[in-house]
């Protein structure tokens, strides 16, 4: 499998080539286009937990993924894939430390790449934001998207990111989760919302902007839902 | 203090590094991520009263971060804001004022002063609102835009669409007016728009949020 990322950094689309017999992974709805023999189907990946229970809470939580497969079949093929914003896309080649990836950060990647929803219970409460995480270990890329840039910082000692700017990050990073300035009225209305506190070593990839607050910003003047 | 405005003009976002004793003051908000070491303080912009006059009036936030960087060390810092643009830093000298657009503003330094001024009935009535938003030097203002931002130089006039305005010299005095006839007005779709007079300044940004509003309206299910 060979790949491209076309038109980065701000309309940036991925073009996977396929060997024959290969597999790639990817959020639905991500298919720009691809080769007419490839097979294509949609599987609902679901957080943790069992029973009727577990898929209420789940659903009720939000944390699903619904994943394609794309299978090459007997030929070479070509796969085109975008994210639904615009942004960037960052390949990522996965390590045995793993990566915990934000629900929206996720566009792709391939077989060996295992993908649990939900890690160690981080949500995001008062941004307001459905937002869930990934747990993502194995062996393989990863295709990252973003809201805007994607700016990666090596942290070494500790950082601070608002988290809605978060698409991933390195597992051996321990994070503490808490608001942004002095103030919790500030954190309320003042639009600060919740920030990761990672320390350690390791890898955190960050987008420039925060959907949630471009949303916000637009869909403030638009007529409310019946 | 460095700075680089980086993913220009789409996504453009300040990546600053405050040196030890540096302080900069921001929209609350616009803190994408900074150093752990890097204390931000919240407070009420420019006061309670002030801040609630800033908030309605104004139409900023009613609170502003002001990041201090108390170690012995450079601190990073990535400030970005809502909207898909560009951002602009402008440098004003003592005295040298500018008047932003609700949203705007980012962050300054320095001795800027921000103040809620009144801007007229015909500003209300151009869409620009009663109040405005006045920064006044010396120091360092960044703000941002939907869209790329162009500078024009007013010398005389300059028919504006509203919707495009981004900040303008104060001393340029407004004037509403329609786009063509009455029924070019209508049908161009133009409708209303801001005729500036005087010398001055002013920054368009080459989207509309409005222009997004409008496409999206119908498409609301």
């Amino acid at each position: 499998m060979k790949y491209d990322i076309l038109k980065q950094p701000d309309s940036a689309v991925a073009h996977i080539m396929m060997d024959p017999n290969e597999e790639m992974n990817a959020e639905a709805g991500a298919m720009v286009a691809m080769s007419g023999h490839i097979q294509a189907s949609t599987t609902l990946r679901q957080g943790k937990g069992g029973g009727i229970m577990g898929g209420l809470k789940r659903m009720l939580a939000g944390e699903s993924l619904f994943l394609s497969v794309f299978r090459s079949g007997h030929a070479e093929a070509d796969l085109y894939l975008a994210p639904k914003l615009m942004g960037d896309i960052l390949p990522y080649m996965l390590t045995p430390t793993g990566l915990v990836v934000q629900s929206t950060g996720y566009l792709a990647s391939t077989p060996g790449v295992d993908i649990e929803l939900g890690f160690q219970g981080l949500r995001s409460f008062f941004s307001g934001e459905s937002i869930f995480w990934l747990n993502i270990s194995g062996e393989g890329l990863v295709l990252l998207s973003s809201f805007g840039g994607i700016y990666e910082v090596d942290v070494d000692g500790e950082y601070v990111v608002d988290t809605g700017h978060v698409v991933a990050f390195e597992k051996n990073l321990t994070f503490t989760i808490g608001k942004a300035g002095t103030s919790w009225l500030a954190s309320f209305l003042g639009g600060e919302g919740l920030v990761l506190r990672f320390q350690g070593k390791g890898k955190l990839y960050c987008q420039t902007h925060n959907p949630g607050s471009f949303g916000r910003l637009v869909g403030s003047r638009l007529p409310p839902r019946n | 203090m460095r700075y680089e405005i980086r993913h220009k003009p789409s996504f453009a976002t300040l990546f600053m590094q405050l040196q030890p004793g540096e302080r900069l003051t921001a929209e609350a908000g616009s803190m994408a991520s900074m150093d752990g070491a890097m204390q931000m303080i919240t407070a009420f912009s420019g006061g309670f009263f002030p801040a609630l006059l800033k908030t309605f009036l104004g139409g900023e936030s009613l609170f502003v971060n002001t990041f201090y960087n108390q170690s012995d060390r450079p601190l990073d810092l990535v400030l970005t804001q809502s909207t898909v643009g560009d951002i602009i830093r402008l440098e004003l000298k003592a005295g040298e004022s500018i008047c932003l657009q609700p949203g705007a503003y980012i962050a300054h330094m320095g001795g800027v002063s921000m103040q809620v001024q009144w801007a007229g009935f015909k500003s209300w009535l151009s869409g620009e609102g009663l109040f405005k938003l006045k920064l006044q030097g010396p120091g360092l203002l960044f703000f941002g835009a939907y869209g790329g931002i162009t500078e024009r130089r007013v010398q005389g006039d300059l028919i504006v669409d509203t919707g495009h305005l981004v900040a303008y010299s104060p001393q340029l005095k407004m004037n509403i007016q329609l786009a063509g006839g009455l029924m070019g007005s209508i049908t161009s779709g133009e409708g209303l728009v801001n005729r500036m007079t005087g010398q001055g300044k002013i920054y368009l940004q080459s989207r509309s949020i409005g222009g997004l509003v409008n496409f999206l309206r119908p498409r609301v299910p």
